[in-house]
């Protein structure tokens, strides 16, 4: 009688012993492979240049000075810099929210915008890279005259943090679908032509007194995105501070 | 001195058991739901090469939705309870050289992490609740059995009687 429990207990031993291997195997095969896809699904997207609403009048100039680029009329009375990077969560949802109301205010003839790009979060994408790859890949856009519908679609289809970005071909692609056609951005892109700049100007924002924020807690330091109007930050949380800007 | 019976032991036990199957579950699963942020998470302790941080970042969540399901099934209780143990002792180092080199972190415990607001670590608070966690392990290590549990059915089947035994050495070694 003990003979044949005993038996049995082995079987079921081995039963739940195997049982308990596949499951695991299971959660850790599916986990990886689900991980690795989560991480990586921006690979062999195209990013979408419809989402661009930017149908900006004839008479607004693109212009790229260094590594920051005007858009605006000329003779518009206020101006505003916006110092952002493309993987910064924040920045993504102050585009959202704000850039209908500035491109509008661009369209008006009432407002300049000195777009700075910051590669603040270089290291945040997996692989590496990204912020000053689409930094970069703006700046020849801004070349190429297309720097806000190239800008815009970036925001609208913003990679996360922590995960892959955008590779060099990718942004190359969307060049071409938002209507570049110069060869030379291509090769800016690849060439990574103004990282070197970008980098030194980074540095020089980080640690700039006028640009530093209060963050609490008795520490203050850059962020993006950071606002500025008339050489001092400007709260964008308030609903109204572009109407208060451009009077 | 009048020592807590068998059972009561066992369910102290058993809540031990089950409470921290449960802490590995939901921190498991919310580390697995957001791999980008578990990613950063990691990279904000500042202490591995980028190639291992990767692999930490993806093995992390899995090996600790496993000691969730482990100890929710009460199979290799024992050894569940021993890798949790070592992995709280990891985790509340990796807290603890972050509070002593200055960095400004969130542990990342129950997924989030990242860089934080120097006024806004928590470091105290985040090692004393690991350590509340270590100490459940700490009881399933020293005495694994418990009520419910896919060990003690093993036992069982074995044939050392019914009831649960007396002697619970054996149980402690079923895995």
């Amino acid at each position: 009688m003990a003979q044949a429990r005993g038996a049995s207990g082995d079987k079921r031993k081995w039963i739940i012993g195997i049982g308990a291997v596949v499951v695991v195997a299971a959660l850790v095969i599916g986990g990886v492979i689900w991980t690795i896809s989560e991480r990586d699904k921006t690979e062999g997207q195209i990013i979408d240049p419809g989402k661009t609403t930017s149908a900006l009048a004839g008479n607004v100039t693109q212009k790229r000075d260094g590594v920051v680029v005007t858009v605006g009329k000329a003779g518009a009375k206020a101006s505003i810099d916006v110092y952002a990077d493309f993987l910064c969560p924040i920045c993504g949802v102050f585009e959202k929210q704000y850039k209908g109301q500035i491109e509008q205010a661009i369209n008006d003839g009432k407002l300049q915008v000195r777009y700075h790009m910051v590669p603040l979060l270089n290291q945040r994408s997996s692989p590496p890279g990204y912020s000053l790859d689409s930094a970069n890949a703006a700046l020849a856009a801004a070349d190429a005259g297309k720097f806000l519908q190239f800008h815009d679609a970036l925001f609208a289809s913003q990679p996360e943090e922590g995960k892959r970005g955008y590779d060099k071909a990718q942004l190359i692609e969307l060049g071409k679908n938002v209507g570049i056609t110069d060869p030379a951005f291509a090769q800016t892109v690849n060439a990574g032509t103004y990282e070197q700049q970008l980098n030194t100007a980074f540095q020089q924002i980080e640690n700039d007194p006028k640009l530093a924020q209060d963050f609490g807690g008795g520490q203050t330091g850059f962020g993006t995105p950071t606002v500025t109007a008339n050489g001092s930050i400007v709260s964008w949380q308030d609903p109204n501070w572009l109407t208060k800007v451009t009077g | 001195m009048v020592r807590p019976s068998q059972p009561v032991l066992n369910t102290v036990g058993t809540l031990a058991r089950l409470g921290l199957a449960a802490v590995w579950l939901v921190s498991g699963a919310l580390k697995l739901a957001d791999p980008g942020q578990t990613l950063i998470a990691v990279q904000a302790y500042e202490v591995l090469p980028d190639a291992l941080e990767n692999v930490v970042a993806i093995a992390l969540p899995l090996v600790e939705l496993v000691l969730g399901l482990l100890l929710l099934a009460g199979l290799a209780t024992r050894w569940a309870a021993a890798a949790a143990l070592g992995l709280l002792v990891v985790l509340i180092a990796g807290i603890a050289q972050s509070w002593a080199r200055g960095l400004s972190i969130d542990c990342g415990c129950f997924g989030g992490g990242g860089h934080v607001a120097a006024g806004q670590t928590e470091y105290p608070q985040e090692i004393l609740r690991d350590t509340g966690f270590a100490l459940l392990a700490v009881w399933l290590v020293v005495r694994p059995r418990t009520w419910l549990s896919l060990d003690g059915w093993l036992a069982r089947g074995r044939g050392n009687s019914g009831e649960p035994g007396h002697d619970y050495s054996g149980i402690a070694e079923g895995n």
